[in-house]
């Protein structure tokens, strides 16, 4: 086990959508009720909001386990205190993505996002059912709007180093 | 000139205990109460910790001294409509509702009970046995008088025929009386958050889930079994039985943010119970503080695990299914000290839920001219140091309606003989 | 924003990639029923869960740039696909209500000369059809009810979840359902109904997903529907195509044709869907359906 870093609980409660873990009273509502949960021990949102409270950065955010989540939010409305795990889920995965963590298939999206605007594109086949449907084209008329957007918030960064 | 007489509008045990000291030092007491009886929430239960004396065997002599105290007068079925004046001189117009009996005539001998055809769910029993329509609500009540529900009166006239005493009066009109009192004290007390507010844990869905408060009519001998400890769905004695606490407590999704202070007591006094009306029977508790402060609490807690063997999980259940074939029920829950998720079957759950204003408490404050907190409890003028007055001068406030102190029976009946003595205070005042 | 029954069509990239039986659909059956869509030109992704859990700000910014396309057309947003209903609600409502919040990211999209008011109300196709066009508008286009079906119906997580923002909206379960009965068909209940389908975790762990959307096939069974009724076009693809991947992983059949609600409406409506549409749903619809089809 490595050292804490009892810092990081002000931390994820500084980051945006983070500041519920400081309501959180581990009382496991969230847990028992989280479909991910039930079918593997490794993913437990109030382990998780422990984990994050007692300081164990090193464990979390390098991880496979911030992203188990299914945002559901079946934690959230069971949450008594305002903990709002599912919102804090968020904070963590943000925090994840800028130390590097960050899993194949969600990087392979906000590539797509920024090279297209859209995280999921049609196939050939797709686009010629849509013409002969006369159905509107889909282009990449914003593209230089995400693009601009995506490098003012600092994501084209992460993108190109994904 | 100051009125040497009192309102208390509320007849549970902390009205009740206001009213008899007040009465003891000579002053007349006016005690009123909206149902046909005094007794309060005290009269539901079985036995009360810590001296596991059955409930009504303490409170009965209380409400017996109160309708015969030369110096109290029951106004029971009546509620308070107006108030003026000021502390030393109120004039409360009071409505008495009908009760269709003549209390001076009735002996409660319960022979129009007998005969009425008409039979709906008993509020005293928290609608798990039924009543006639018209009835007492429960047999050590105290006027010893029978009350017509006309909501649900067919009028057939049958009580009236049947009555040895002419007691019933089919025609009885409301009646509005004005009366002078120096000093008012409210003790109306609480009631139950709805757990049906949480649909997960299926409170009204599934017949083997109730609330506590069920759960003490169905193990009181006075209750609709008779003391006999069966489930619901199909009378049978339940084997497994778990408690939730929290239920509504502590919970900002419905304002009720507070913790109702007295759960955590008597769920283990429930369990212990439980465990001596059926010792095969296992009892678990599922907490997330398990709150067990002063007189002998965390003593009683230790001796329930290890004498008794009931089981204490550190867990705010997610949510409840039913099995549709034995009616059981499926807690889903994670134990936080093992971190797992576990289901576990159990054949009855008792929900503790949160303790709250009553629905007509904000409606008697307006007419009072007192404050309530933002929870709808009567805000004490100064919580510090005068936590039995209200924010009117010349009323004062016991019992739960104040909110969640320690909230249990001897508190109630400290602050009844605390607002008694302010009360004093006010009328000794020429 | 008023202008009732027009709406600003977000279309997403689901259903442009893989779902065109549910566009055309709604294509079909919604100036039927007096509304108006109008296309978005040049709209982005709404930035769905997996964008929101690389960069927060990048999400808030993209989002209101869609936003800030309906209020230059003076239109409030209806979508069809429940994570883009998630993402836009939640920034609309956001940015409503928090104007420091507002400021930071219209200084983002100053970058692209855009600037949002938050005056634009995000609706989805249930929204629309439940309140605004009305279940009795609904029940009377129906011209061939859909007697004696049994469904169960998927809503999915994020036209109920989180309850906080939705129970403002007066929103629940009985709207999909109140619709399904309009249409004739019937609307059993099962075990864990507003379960999520798992479809949020396909493509970052395969094994989950399947999982999850197995369990929910396990109850729909057990409650014995003869047909799943979706709303999203990732339960669609979940319980749908899902089948067939439970089927190879788990070697389990469930045979549950899964069907979109605007589908049935089409259907109830008179309106016949073609051979393209029919093959779409990996699970044969034929024989459930065979006469109105």
């Amino acid at each position: 086990m490595s050292e804490l870093d009892l810092g990081f609980m002000g931390e994820i409660a500084n980051t945006p959508r983070g500041k519920g873990v400081l309501l959180c009273i581990q009382c496991g509502r969230c847990s028992s009720g989280c479909p991910v949960a039930r079918l593997t021990g490794e993913h437990n949102p109030r382990r998780l909001m422990e984990m994050v409270i007692l300081g164990f950065k090193k464990e979390v955010l390098p991880t496979q386990l911030p992203w188990y989540c299914l945002s559901c939010f079946t934690c959230l409305d069971r949450c008594p205190q305002g903990g709002d795990v599912g919102e804090v889920m968020f904070a963590i995965r943000n925090l994840a993505v800028r130390q590097g963590n960050i899993p194949a298939g969600v990087a392979a999206q906000a590539k797509a996002l920024y090279e297209t605007t859209r995280v999921i594109n049609p196939v050939r086949t797709a686009l010629d059912k849509r013409e002969s449907l006369g159905l509107s084209k889909i282009t990449t008329d914003g593209l230089e709007d995400v693009q601009r957007i995506l490098k003012r918030t600092g994501m084209e960064k992460i993108v190109k180093s994904t | 000139m100051t009125e040497k007489a009192v309102m208390v509008i509320g007849g549970g045990v902390s009205g009740i205990q206001a009213s008899l000291d007040l009465a003891s030092r000579g002053f007349k007491v006016y005690l009123v109460e909206k149902s046909p009886s005094i007794g309060g929430r005290m009269a539901q239960l079985d036995k009360t910790f810590p001296t596991m004396d059955c409930s009504m065997c303490i409170l009965a002599p209380k409400m017996i001294d109160c309708s015969h105290h030369p110096n109290v007068q029951l106004l029971t079925y009546s509620e308070v409509k107006e108030v003026k004046g000021s502390a030393g001189n109120f004039v409360v117009r009071v409505l008495r509702k009908p009760r269709f009996v003549d209390e001076a005539k009735c002996t409660g001998c319960g022979i129009c009970a007998d005969h009425c055809p008409v039979e709906v769910p008993n509020e005293f029993d928290e609608q798990l046995g039924m009543r006639k329509a018209v009835y007492m609500p429960f047999p050590q009540a105290v006027p010893r008088a029978m009350t017509v529900d006309k909501n649900n009166c067919i009028e057939c006239g049958l009580c009236q025929k049947m009555c040895q005493a002419g007691a019933v009066d089919l025609k009885q009109q409301p009646q509005e009386v004005e009366l002078n009192v120096g000093a008012i004290v409210v003790s109306i007390g609480f009631d139950l958050f709805d757990p049906s507010q949480i649909p997960t844990y299926g409170y009204g869905r599934y017949k083997n889930v109730v609330t506590a408060l069920e759960l003490e009519r169905l193990l009181c001998a006075s209750g609709p079994t008779g003391g006999h400890l069966i489930r619901p769905s199909d009378g049978k004695i339940p084997r497994k039985i778990a408690f939730i606490q929290c239920v509504g407590s502590r919970d900002r999704r419905f304002g009720t943010t507070y913790c109702s202070s007295i759960c955590c007591k008597y769920s283990v006094k429930d369990a212990v119970l439980i465990k001596e009306h059926e010792p095969n029977t296992t009892v678990s508790i599922f907490y997330i503080d398990l709150r067990a402060f002063g007189r002998g609490f965390q003593e009683f807690v230790n001796r329930a695990k290890s004498e008794y063997g009931v089981r204490f999980i550190r867990s705010s259940p997610g949510e409840i299914m039913e099995k549709p074939a034995t009616k059981n029920l499926t807690i889903w829950y994670e134990d936080t000290v093992a971190g797992r998720i576990e289901n576990t079957e159990f054949d009855l759950v008792v929900l503790c839920p949160a303790l709250v204003p009553r629905t007509d408490a904000r409606e008697l404050a307006k007419v009072l001219g007192a404050s309530v907190d933002d929870y709808g409890f009567f805000k004490a003028s100064n919580i510090l140091t005068n936590p039995v007055d209200t924010t009117v001068q010349g009323i004062f406030a016991c019992g739960y309606c104040l909110g969640p102190k320690t909230g249990d029976i001897p508190d109630s009946i400290m602050q009844g003989s605390a607002t008694a003595a302010r009360v004093a205070e006010v009328l000794e005042r020429v | 924003m008023v202008n009732k029954m027009k709406y600003a069509f977000f279309l997403g990239c689901l259903i442009p990639a893989r779902e065109l039986s549910y566009e055309v659909s709604v294509r079909k059956v919604m100036p039927e029923l007096g509304v108006e869509l109008v296309d978005m030109k040049g709209a982005n992704c709404c930035a769905p869960f997996s964008i929101q859990s690389v960069d927060h700000a990048s999400w808030m910014a993209l989002a209101a740039r869609n936003l800030c396309l309906a209020e230059e057309m003076g239109l409030d947003i209806m979508t069809l696909c429940n994570d883009c209903y998630e993402s836009l609600l939640m920034t609309s409502t956001i940015l409503k209500r928090n104007p420091e919040l507002r400021n930071q990211v219209n200084e983002i999209l100053s970058e692209v000369g855009k600037e949002y008011k938050g005056k634009v109300d995000v609706k989805n196709l249930v929204d629309v059809l439940y309140r605004d066009v009305g279940v009795s508008k609904v029940k009377s286009a129906i011209k061939e009810p859909i007697k004696g079906l049994k469904v169960g119906t998927q809503p999915g997580c994020h036209l109920t979840k989180p309850k906080r923002i939705h129970f403002e909206l007066l929103r629940g379960f009985n709207e999909l359902d109140a619709l399904v009965q309009a249409t004739g068909a019937e609307s059993v209940p099962y075990e864990r109904k507003e379960m999520c389908c798992g479809g949020p975790l396909r493509d970052i762990n395969d094994d989950l997903a399947r999982q999850i959307s197995r369990e929910k096939l396990i109850a729909l069974k057990n409650a014995e529907v003869q047909a799943v009724v979706t709303v999203c076009p990732f339960c669609f693809l979940q319980l749908d195509l899902g089948q067939l991947e439970v089927k190879r992983h788990f070697n389990e059949e469930y045979n549950l044709p899964v069907i979109h609600f605007i589908e049935l409406l089409r259907l109830g409506m008179g309106m016949k869907l073609e051979d393209w549409e029919i093959k779409a749903h990996r699970i044969p619809i034929t024989e459930l359906l065979k006469d109105r089809l």
